[in-house]
């Protein structure tokens, strides 16, 4: 017990869990970086696809993997953003037209339009107190009836959706080029993942997920739980509908699936799957799946899903905490071990 | 010296069962005192009255002087009650440091999406907490890795870093071992005397009691059945007869 204080403490403050994935995001992030010089441009445009669906499993992340709230209903906020931005670019918006008509001032209007609607749903959901299974089942309803009303009315395109949608563009550049949308796409994926660490990082992740673990507990000390579950949802939908509006500026139309419960489950077996502990390995995740989706649906054609559904049992029974995730956390015990 | 807890007829019903009956408590500031009871007579509902988990029935609490009957929990939290759950209230996955760095960051004043100051010493005061639990070893370690006595102690540390004045301890020595409850008695002890905190026990290990010699109350079917000292308690023939169930 008599052991000086000072490395005993930079022993604690630096747990693996941080050190480790940096480096790995680092080279993952090189390895996007530098990917377009393979001169691939099928995979090119399928990436930045698949990292749109990336950016969306990090929101997820936040918000169950680290919030612990289970939503059944999280593709509502990618759906909203990428309508509200559609509306405002198609000039389908009364009122949105000159400088707030603007592909920049629709994204800003979608995601904090898309912020105060999970900030309102927030406050009555966890000041309500629900939690688990009631709040699953209340975030599904919404995922359900958001649906129906894309699909029923008309004037946002009902079943069809909407098409042909401007080239997104910034002071007149227009990201038109797949090797222009694959970079804004991956810096948006940057951007977002060193936000989303960020905050899991600090004290407000920290409390967070003390709130997971042990709810009494924690507001015993002193801290409103709901109030921090809240911030968490709107942070989450605020990038859900970033990643909205990026599927609508990369694939140039929205449709009703975008908003409805089968994306809202399908984000759950990406997160779920990669590891919804950890930032990363949800958007890797979220690639993982889907790639493998469109190589299997080619390989076999209609027993595909067959396969899929067996690779997931798989997953779930031997990597519990992810497939990405496991792997991270195994390392992280490693080194517990190798310490003491 | 003016009482720091003080409960004036409180009572908690459930449907048509009188879980606590008109319980008048008072501590005064710097006591320790243990309640002790058999199972299912209404000690941990007495701590959820107190806390502000379930609103009483009827009655009040009053927290040096004031009325905090009824009010949230997080709100009782701030002003200086801290509570150590029955079932280890800890955070499994959370490492054992960030465990008590939890507590701290109550205090912090900028943003809590910033890290704090480093000059703000927490992770000096974290570092001392952990000693005194013997926990420093363990620091990294994911909490649900830790032995249970180790996990009370944990929780032990985690409410003492809200240098609460009140500290309420739910069956601190659960399922110890004679040796860790012993050595738990000690820490309560010493939290008494070095941190001069006002401390509330629940226990029903007549053994811990013997060791912290405190002040006891004997509640029994929602009541305060007895009070007074150790050799008091032990030595009353009423209390021998509801321990051992003869006749209650």
């Amino acid at each position: 017990m008599n052991k000086p204080i000072s490395p005993a403490i930079s022993a604690a403050r630096s747990p693996g869990l941080r050190i480790r994935p940096a480096r790995i995001a680092l080279g993952v992030m090189v390895i996007f970086l530098l990917f377009p010089l393979t001169k691939n441009d099928y995979w090119v445009v399928n990436l930045t696809q698949l990292m749109v669906y990336g950016i969306f499993a990090m929101s997820l992340s936040l918000v169950w993997g680290y919030g612990g709230i289970l939503c059944f209903g999280h593709a509502v906020y990618f759906g909203m953003g990428a309508y509200i931005y559609t509306l405002i670019v198609k000039g389908m918006l009364p009122g949105f037209t000159g400088i707030l008509g603007t592909g920049i001032m629709a994204l800003i209007t979608a995601i904090s339009g898309v912020a105060l609607f999970a900030a309102v749903i927030g406050y009555f959901l966890f000041y309500g107190r629900l939690s688990g299974p009631y709040l699953g089942i209340v975030t599904l309803a919404m995922a359900v009836i958001a649906e129906r009303i894309a699909v029923d009315w008309y004037y946002i395109g009902g079943y069809n959706g909407l098409f042909s949608i401007p080239p997104f563009s910034i002071g007149g550049y227009q990201f038109i080029d797949p090797l222009a949308l694959f970079y804004l796409v991956l810096s948006a994926a940057i951007a977002v993942y060193l936000l989303l660490t960020h905050v899991v990082k600090s004290p407000f992740g920290i409390i967070l997920r003390a709130i997971r673990d042990n709810e009494p507990r924690a507001e015993s000390f002193g801290y409103n739980s709901a109030r921090h579950k809240i911030i968490t949802f709107v942070i989450g939908a605020a990038v859900a509908a970033l990643s909205g509006v990026l599927f609508a500026v990369v694939t140039e139309f929205v449709s009703p699936t975008l908003i409805g419960f089968s994306l809202s489950t399908e984000v759950l077996i990406w997160v779920a799957l990669g590891g919804k502990e950890v930032i990363l390995a949800a958007f890797l995740g979220a690639l993982a799946v889907r790639a493998l989706e469109a190589w299997l649906s080619e390989l076999m054609a209609y027993y595909w899903l067959l396969f899929l559904g067996i690779f997931f049992v798989i997953a779930v029974i031997y990597f519990p905490r992810g497939i990405f995730g496991s792997w991270l956390a195994d390392r992280y015990e490693h080194r517990i071990k190798g310490r003491s | 010296m003016g009482s720091l807890l003080e409960t004036k007829s409180l009572t908690k019903k459930f449907g048509g069962l009188t879980a606590v009956d008109h319980v008048n408590l008072t501590l005064e500031k710097g006591e320790l005192r243990c309640i002790l009871g058999p199972n299912g007579c209404g000690k941990s509902t007495l701590f959820n009255l107190i806390t502000g988990v379930y609103t009483p029935t009827a009655g009040h609490v009053f927290f040096e002087g004031e009325d905090i009957t009824g009010k949230p929990v997080h709100i009782i939290g701030r002003m200086g009650i801290g509570r150590k759950f029955q079932v280890p209230g800890i955070f499994d996955q959370l490492t054992v440091f960030d465990n008590i760095r939890v507590p701290f960051f109550r205090d912090q004043r900028r943003s809590l999406f910033f890290q704090p100051r480093r000059e703000s010493g927490i992770d000096d005061r974290i570092m001392a907490l952990l000693e005194k639990i013997s926990l420093v070893d363990k620091a990294n370690l994911p909490a649900v890795h830790l032995a249970h006595g180790e996990k009370q102690w944990l929780e032990i540390g985690m409410v003492l870093a809200r240098r609460p004045r009140l500290m309420l301890l739910d069956e601190p020595t659960a399922g110890m071992t004679v040796t860790e409850t012993r050595k738990t008695a000690q820490l309560i002890r010493d939290i008494s005397s070095e941190e001069k905190i006002t401390i509330l026990v629940i226990e029903h290990d007549i053994g811990f009691v013997r060791e912290i010699a405190s002040r006891i109350t004997v509640l029994y079917k929602g009541a305060v059945f007895k009070e007074g000292s150790y050799e008091d308690i032990q030595s009353d023939e009423s209390v021998r007869r509801i321990y051992l169930g003869r006749s209650g």
